[in-house]
């Protein structure tokens, strides 16, 4: 029996490296497309750190306010004057910085004591300029505070008095936590990587066996059914688990490639994070392997059964953005559903939390559980698949 | 030798009202003796597959029991398979393994050493003329070319009891003629029990030694081409063959189910 196995395990694995195109699609889509956004999302955060490193502020009208330009050049901004259709430029996304408009009667207003009323303009469709305007915001906070302690001060009012209550902010998450909020996307790559890895060659190995009317000839051979779903369904956890490792791996250089350097020292991804993404996600290629052999064995073509299964692999797809939607947090639940489980587990690796022997035996036994039943189901249905 | 005792197996096609059942093999007995070349002939439906599977063990009969060399398949699958060679209906081969490679997968699940199947290929790649096909993916391969290779998956172990449904399928007159003289040697000189189901008289009037009729799952004749063209009174072998089994069918359908 363990022979037989291991027969059908070399002869699946031969057959599905042999298959080069389908191979290079599969590395093309699932272990490319994980390093590429990862670096197009640094460029991003990059571009925004460097407009609010640049102390810059885009101004329409600065020549009616010496007294805001006054106090914005002791805050050390650079003031620029706008574009003249600076709102089309804003809403077409082409510029990249909110920008202030000041009336032309704002000094004698604020001498007369009066609030002068200025406008921020910014886009919530354009992102780096509604990034950039709560920093302005900011700047004109301190230019209004500061024009009240001194009018205060002026009256011989302690500033303080006005101040009743004083907020220090302090950010719990640690450096680990904040780089994954941009690092969720990783296990989910990742497991992408696993279920496509695995969709190719557990079709091949079932429904094409079938539609090339190889499998009824298979089975005339001395050996028990069971040998041989065990067989074919290792070559495809195999398959499955390569594609993991290489897209685990891929996200490495990946890392040295990040542009921005705050997220590059936030992004913790290194060959122990890896190593831990691999032994999480084997279990899961295990069932995911055995569940898609089982619906590709009741169809007769590869064609039919790439349908059927396309149910599991949007489910599988969308599992991970119910830990991004729910604002409830991570719920015990999590860990009971394959896939969920471990994008949940694989989260707390990148954001260095612990995790407790009981959520690992979970997520294992689920995953263990599922595939014994549906490489049983697989092992009873041969027989029968072949001659239909 | 391969030895049927009341085989049944009825099937039930389609659902709800256009639902009715079948009987493919309806209380078969036959044996196909060592040293000798068994024709299976039947017209479309006549249970020929049907009977082949349950001998593979494909298929659970409803009654009766198939032993191959005194083994019987229902409860020692696995031997009884170790004994025998199936050219099946579908003979379905992998595109991206070289016909070698087809080869030796089946030899090694039959337990085979690696020396002993590369030694019985090149023996089988001389007897169907195939040598120069051995190393090339079998993509792309013509009807003839995968019917060899087939044929050669279904004899690497060198199995004492060989059924082939409808061998000669695609294969060239040189092809066809080798397979024969190859078939009639393992008769002859490893007294090997072959069955053959075919639809060409000429193939059954050439090669075997004794032919089973088969018509509604019922075996109708049994005996040497002679003795069945005797039997009916006809000399053309084809002429005999249709009476057998139209006689066959009209029998079958008067009987009650």
């Amino acid at each position: 029996m363990i022979a037989a196995c291991w027969t059908v395990l070399r002869k699946e694995l031969l057959d599905a490296l042999r298959d080069r195109r389908t191979l290079l699609t599969i590395l093309l889509s699932s272990v490319a497309v994980g390093p590429l956004v990862l670096v197009l999302l640094s460029t991003l955060v990059a571009d925004l750190e460097e407009r609010a490193e640049a102390r810059e502020i885009v101004v329409v009208g600065i020549e009616h306010a010496p007294t805001l330009r006054n106090y914005v050049e002791r805050q050390t901004f650079r003031i620029r004057q706008a574009p003249a259709d600076y709102e089309r430029l804003l809403r077409d996304n082409r510029l990249g910085d909110p920008v202030l408009v000041v009336g032309e009667d704002f000094e004698a207003v604020l001498a007369s004591g009066e609030p002068p009323r200025v406008e921020l303009l910014s886009s919530s469709a354009n992102n780096r300029a509604s990034a950039g305007a709560a920093r302005v915001a900011r700047l004109l906070q301190g230019f209004s505070q500061e024009q009240a302690m001194l009018r205060l001060a002026w009256r011989g009012v302690a500033p303080s008095s006005l101040q009743a209550l004083e907020v220090d902010d302090r950010d719990l998450a640690s450096a680990a936590a904040r780089a994954a909020q941009w690092a969720t996307l990783v296990p989910f790559f990742v497991l992408v990587a696993v279920l496509y890895g695995a969709l190719h060659s557990a079709l091949d190995s079932t429904a094409g066996e079938r539609e090339r009317g190889s499998l009824e000839p298979l089975l005339m051979n001395p050996v028990p059914p069971l040998a041989l779903v065990l067989g074919k369904w290792a070559a495809v956890a195999a398959v499955a688990m390569l594609i993991a490792l290489l897209s685990c791996v891929s996200f490495l250089p990946g890392q040295w490639l990040l542009r921005s350097e705050t997220l590059a020292a936030m992004f913790r991804f290194g060959i122990r994070e890896a190593a831990l993404f691999m032994a999480l996600l084997a279990p899961l290629a295990g069932a995911l392997s055995a569940l898609l052999m089982a619906i590709a064995i009741r169809c007769r073509s590869v064609k039919e059964a790439q349908a059927n299964a396309g149910a599991l692999v949007l489910l599988v797809s969308l599992l991970p953005m119910l830990t991004l939607f729910n604002q409830g947090g991570e719920a015990p639940w999590h860990l009971g559903v394959p896939a969920l489980a471990q994008i949940t587990l694989m989260g707390r690796v990148l954001k260095g939390e612990p995790m407790a022997w009981w959520e690992l035996a979970l997520s294992l036994g689920v995953c263990v559980v599922a595939m014994a039943l549906c490489l049983a189901l697989v092992a009873r249905t041969l027989r029968r698949a072949a001659l239909q | 030798m391969i030895d049927l005792r009341g085989i049944a197996r009825r099937f039930v096609q389609g659902r709800g009202a256009s639902r009715r059942a079948v009987q493919a093999v309806d209380g078969l007995d036959w044996r196909a003796e060592d040293g000798c070349i068994s024709g299976l002939l039947g017209p479309n439906g006549a249970g020929k597959t049907t009977l082949l599977r349950i001998v593979a063990g494909l298929l659970v009969p409803d009654a009766g029991q198939v032993r191959v060399d005194g083994i019987d398949v229902a409860t020692r699958r696995s031997e009884a398979l170790a004994r025998i060679g199936v050219l099946s209906d579908a003979r379905g081969l992998y595109p991206r393994l070289t016909a070698r490679e087809n080869i030796a997968y089946y030899g090694r699940l039959h337990g085979m050493t690696a020396q002993a199947v590369r030694e019985r290929t090149e023996l089988l790649a001389q007897m169907l003329q195939m040598a120069p096909l051995l190393d090339r993916r079998t993509e792309g391969f013509s009807q003839g070319e995968r019917m060899k290779t087939a044929l050669a998956r279904a004899l690497v172990h060198d199995p004492h009891n060989i059924i082939l449904d409808e061998p000669t399928n695609g294969l060239d007159v040189q092809a066809t003629r080798a397979l024969r003289d190859g078939l009639r040697r393992l008769r002859d000189e490893q007294g090997k029990c072959i069955v053959f189901s075919t639809h060409l008289m000429q193939e059954v009037e050439r090669l075997c030694d004794r032919v089973l009729v088969m018509a509604r799952g019922r075996a109708v004749a049994e005996g040497t081409v002679a003795s069945l063209c005797e039997q009916t009174g006809e000399d053309d072998f084809e002429r005999c063959f249709v009476t057998l089994a139209f006689a066959g069918e009209e029998a079958a359908t008067r009987m009650p189910t």
